[in-house]
């Protein structure tokens, strides 16, 4: 369950950050850049927002 | 640099994007990012249809419900397809799967995302941005 959980979150932060990369870059290394930029933001984001909910909701 | 398009008819290609996500780019010339943006939009949209997200009426009773639809509707023929098919229909069972909220999720984000497009495809069309 949190396997499913984890897995919809990271599709999701990858579709985005490749969108906002197509969106934004100028050449290949500002897309790559800006892609992982965006995608690890938002994956270490929500990872941290999860935990700190799973710890102050017990 | 694309040629800029004269004011009228740039309204005209940006609004491309809501029959199929990516067209207005490919009109414009953008041909590369155009497939990008139809592999991402359509990417994202299947993805909530698939994960049993709803595809919300404008005449919901709920307000967050109605400010969905606003988001999705963004998505423009894709949404009106999905509704006339039901995909996405409602159903009280679906709000208690795990994976309902995602769903919502990804078609919320593919609307806004289809909304982005028409207004990056304007600027492009006007000569504002490269």
């Amino acid at each position: 369950m949190i396997q499913d959980h984890f897995l919809t979150l990271f599709l999701f932060s990858v579709l985005v950050a490749l969108f906002f990369a197509t969106l934004n870059h100028r050449d290949r290394r500002g897309f790559w850049i800006s892609a992982g930029k965006t995608l690890g933001w938002m994956v270490l984001g929500s990872l941290a927002l999860a935990y700190l909910m799973f710890w102050t909701g017990r | 640099m694309t040629e800029s398009f004269p004011r009228w008819k740039a309204y005209g290609v940006s609004l491309l994007t809501l029959l199929v996500p990516g067209l207005s780019h490919w009109f414009i010339g953008r041909r590369a990012r155009a497939g990008a943006f139809f592999a991402l939009v359509s990417g994202t949209f299947l993805a909530g249809v698939l994960l049993h997200g709803g595809l919300f009426p404008f005449s919901s009773m709920n307000w967050l419900f109605r400010l969905g639809s606003v988001a999705e509707m963004g998505m423009g023929a894709p949404y009106v397809l999905g509704r006339a098919l039901g995909w996405g229909r409602l159903d009280l069972l679906d709000t208690a799967d795990m994976m309902f909220g995602y769903g919502n999720t990804f078609l919320v984000t593919a609307g806004l995302m289809n909304m982005l497009l028409i207004m990056d495809a304007f600027d492009i069309a006007v000569g504002r941005k490269e």
